[in-house]
């Protein structure tokens, strides 16, 4: 059968996306594959068709629980059911009963931090695993901006799965990533398949705004003139908080905020009302957009400057999945630069907070190499957040040689903190050239990421002299008629059909 | 949050005094402890357990800051308060929602919201003949009781978004002080998200406490109306279906009254347990607000319960130290487990 035929058969579609067919040829070729194909053109559909034609499992390694829930709800609504996530989400006993009948199960999503427990590699070594696949690959390298130390033992474990056969999935990878990525896998032949990051139907617009007051009032008037639906992404909660009160009381916009700190209820209906086109603008921090499909969205403003440009493209990514026109807005303020830094640095523990934690008495205990009491007492009392105790915890957990000594290890913890701030600062310091750069910003990004310009594009950008009143609505604003819908009628449309003659 | 202040003014009101302001800020969070829930017993404000889970410390604060701004309660010693007659004034103006019934319904409120939220998303894309949706609901056990009722209900695919729709308001025409849009709105089925409950309280012009307050408040009664007449309501009634099954024991408790069943003394436990003897004791008093049938008298003299009692009706007060004062013989867990056993 043609692999069309497969495509048709499986998900009802007629043609692959770009690079789609490069990918599953080559792995049903039998080639490791590193794929880098733009957000929104179906990278899951790489490892699901294979998975029709390979007789074993399709492991995938997925770093985001949330986002690994989605794809697996997406493959049950499409009549897939032999597919699992193995995750901390579930209870113990679910745990158990999973892993009883693992091997009924096609596809095993799985979240790093699993495969971490001896007990789940010995189950995962008892299948026969026709495909590793690494999503979101760029987390493996320490020069990515996304960075997880439990991704950096993915080569050991492919080596104790006997090196399946791999495929390593992203978005956006520099090519120092990409090597990374290779050499952390272990791969030694790789085919690689990159198709251009470039979305030519998104323009680019960088607008320097004096102060903050003034970003709110051109936002406000961004949102006036642009057609929707669109996203304005903050880096702050609080910001966002305020933008979206704005937007709905004094504008009387559909609006709503959206960042972690919702609880996942809201969460769930906040992206359901924005895919139903139920809100105009959207007001979020950088958790919203995985794992949202939606195809019309118009324009992404940024109201603080991102901390790097592979999230930057990343965000602006959504907009436009129709291939339509829409515009990507950064708004800059003198001295932006500093909230990312300050941002960077508190991801990281501090050198005071190390000093502290290794002259804790009650933490210096080690019996054998693992001998490190990590505890929420030491946690709060030495003030490391979530993200921060996460790192100590990561990399204190790493085999580490009994003959070093505790100064040895907190300066393997300090040297490590060290690199990786000079790694987000230089991330940080790129973006900042990208707003100050006086040629073509499509280019800039195409060269970061050594990719080449194949075809011009009209408009580009705000140095290629894109107007940005091209993209201004071309109706007035429809006036938003208040239809009070009373809870009767609500509840009635919801429960009855009347369009349906019974 | 004018319904918030209502139910402070009225828990200071039955506390009469006798406990700090934040014994009134555990027992609208429902906190686990043998002193809340004996609190909750004694001063008659059980509705009240648990109906503000999500309240923080800060807000109580600025709450009771509000409250004194206003004169509506004056302080009356460290970390104490009393109502004023303004204060009472204001708790007739602004009476509480009375559907509210925390101690019964705090722990199953959420499920019961959960399973009615995915009923109404399942029946109504049925209604429309979709299949492809987002459920609304993440947790497993509410898909999986979902499964099992839709294989009981009788009722046909075709139908059930009608009886559905019968049955809801049937149901709410049962209280006319309810107002249904409070819950309505916050569903999702086919096509239409429903509102977040910060959304629900911005389009129906209220404070998110004062929201919160009247879903909890349609939630309960709607919980109480189904379980007492589940024939008037076939299909809902399968909201209410083996809900309650737990009793109201914390997991703790529950393992002392295991043991304490299988006739071990509170010492044999406490060293099973590798906890306290005040621990154990604790759980005890716990164990005898939960059971109504459970007998003290192993642990207080028939004479001393009545002379307990007779000394807290007398002094008019539930204080354990002024119990304590007069009769010098019983032990504090004594006093507490009389209480427990009759005060409430």
């Amino acid at each position: 059968m043609e692999l069309e035929d497969l495509l048709n058969k499986y998900f009802g579609y007629t043609a692959f996306k770009t690079g789609q067919k490069e990918v599953i040829s080559a792995l049903l070729n039998g080639e490791n594959t590193l794929a880098m194909l733009p957000t929104g053109t179906g990278k899951s559909l790489c490892y699901q068709l294979p998975g029709y034609i390979f007789k074993g499992h399709i492991l995938i390694i997925s770093p985001l629980l949330s986002l690994m829930q989605d794809q697996v709800d997406q493959m049950k609504r499409f009549g897939e059911k032999r597919v699992v996530a193995l995750n901390s989400f579930l209870t113990h006993i679910e745990k158990e009963q999973v892993l009883n009948v693992l091997n009924q199960y096609k596809f095993i999503f799985i979240s790093p931090e699993m495969l971490q427990v001896p007990y789940i590699i010995k189950k995962l070594q008892s299948l026969s695993i026709s495909l590793f696949v690494i999503d979101e690959a760029h987390c493996i390298s320490q020069w990515g901006y996304d960075f997880r130390p439990d991704y950096s033992k993915l080569g050991e474990i492919r080596k104790s799965l006997c090196n399946p056969l791999t495929l390593a999935l992203t978005a956006t990878a520099t090519v120092n990533v990409r090597q990374d990525i290779i050499q952390s896998l272990g791969l030694s032949k790789v085919t690689k398949v990159e198709s251009t990051i470039d979305r030519p139907n998104i323009g680019f617009y960088v607008e320097e705004i004096a102060d903050y007051r003034d970003k709110e009032r051109r936002v406000l008037e961004l949102v006036d003139r642009l057609p929707k639906p669109g996203i304005v992404y903050f880096s702050s909660k609080k910001a966002a908080e305020q933008m979206a009160e704005l937007l709905s009381y004094q504008q009387n916009y559909r609006s709503s905020v959206y960042h972690g700190g919702l609880e996942q209820d809201s969460r769930i209906l906040i992206q359901q009302q924005f895919i139903h086109n139920q809100l105009d603008v959207i007001c979020a921090t950088s958790a919203f957009g995985m794992g949202v499909n939606k195809e019309n969205i118009r324009f992404v403003i940024h109201f603080h400057m991102p901390m790097q440009i592979e999230s930057y493209l990343q965000e602006i990514g959504r907009a436009g999945r129709d291939g339509n026109p829409s515009i990507a807005i950064l708004l800059y303020s003198p001295g932006d630069e500093l909230l990312p830094i300050q941002l960077a640095e508190a991801e990281l523990p501090s050198d005071q907070q190390l000093d502290w934690l290794f002259n804790r008495t009650d933490f210096a205990i080690r019996t054998n190499n693992r001998g490190f009491k990590l505890t929420n007492t030491l946690k709060e009392l030495g003030g490391f957040s979530d993200v921060q105790w996460r790192i100590v915890e990561d990399l204190l957990n790493r085999p580490i040689q009994d003959t070093s000594s505790l100064q040895q290890i907190k300066e393997m913890l300090q040297d490590f903190t060290k690199k990786r701030l000079k790694a987000k600062k230089n991330n940080i310091f790129r973006m900042k050239q990208w707003i100050d750069t006086k040629f073509c910003r499509r280019q800039f990004i195409l060269e970061y990421f050594n990719d080449r310009l194949i075809t011009e594009v009209n408009p580009c950008c705000d140095r290629c002299g894109l107007d940005i009143r091209n993209y201004h609505s071309a109706e007035d604003r429809p006036q938003v008629e208040l239809l009070e819908v009373t809870w009767m009628d609500y509840l009635r449309k919801l429960l009855t059909n009347s369009e349906l003659s019974k | 949050m004018v319904q918030l202040e209502s139910i402070i003014l009225y828990c200071l009101m039955q506390l009469n005094n006798e406990r700090t302001i934040y014994s009134i800020y555990h027992l609208l969070k429902g906190k686990k402890s043998s002193q809340t829930i004996q609190d909750a017993h004694l001063f008659n404000l059980k509705k009240y357990f648990g109906i503000y889970d999500f309240l923080s410390r800060e807000n109580f604060d600025q709450i009771i800051q509000m409250l004194q701004d206003q004169k509506l309660i004056q302080s009356c010693g460290l970390q104490q308060f009393r109502s004023t007659s303004e204060g009472e004034l204001f708790l007739i103006k602004n009476p509480i929602p009375i559907d509210l019934n925390g101690w019964e319904f705090h722990q199953v409120t959420a499920r019961f919201w959960a399973r009615l939220s995915l009923l109404i998303q399942v029946a109504s894309n049925l209604e429309y003949k979709e299949t492809n949706y987002i459920p609304i609901q993440k947790d497993k056990d509410i898909h999986l009781w979902l499964k099992t009722v839709l294989k009981e209900m009788n009722v046909s695919k075709k139908d059930m978004g009608g009886k559905l729709y019968d049955e809801l308001i049937a149901c709410f025409a049962e209280n006319s002080e309810l107002d249904p849009s409070v819950l309505v709105y916050r569903l999702t089925g086919f096509n239409q998200i429903g509102l977040t409950s910060l959304q629900a309280a911005q389009k129906l012009k209220m404070d998110i406490f004062d929201y919160h307050l009247h879903f909890i408040n349609i939630l309960h009664f709607m919980i109480r109306k189904l379980g007492q007449e589940p024939e008037l309501f076939p299909l809902l009634a399968h909201l209410h279906r083996a809900l309650m099954q737990q009793n109201d024991l914390t997991q703790s408790s529950q393992k002392t009254w295991q043991l304490l069943t299988l006739g071990h003394s509170l010492e044999t436990i406490a060293q099973i347990r590798q906890l306290k003897l005040s621990t154990i004791e604790d759980h005890l008093v716990e164990i005898t607000l939960n059971f109504k049938d459970f007998s003290i008298n192993e642990y207080v003299e028939p004479i001393l319960q009545k002379e307990i009692l007779h000394v807290s009706k007398l002094i008019a007060s539930k204080q354990l130290k002024l119990i304590k004062d007069q009769v010098k013989q019983a032990s504090y867990f004594q006093i507490r487990l009389v209480l427990a056993k009759y005060g409430g």
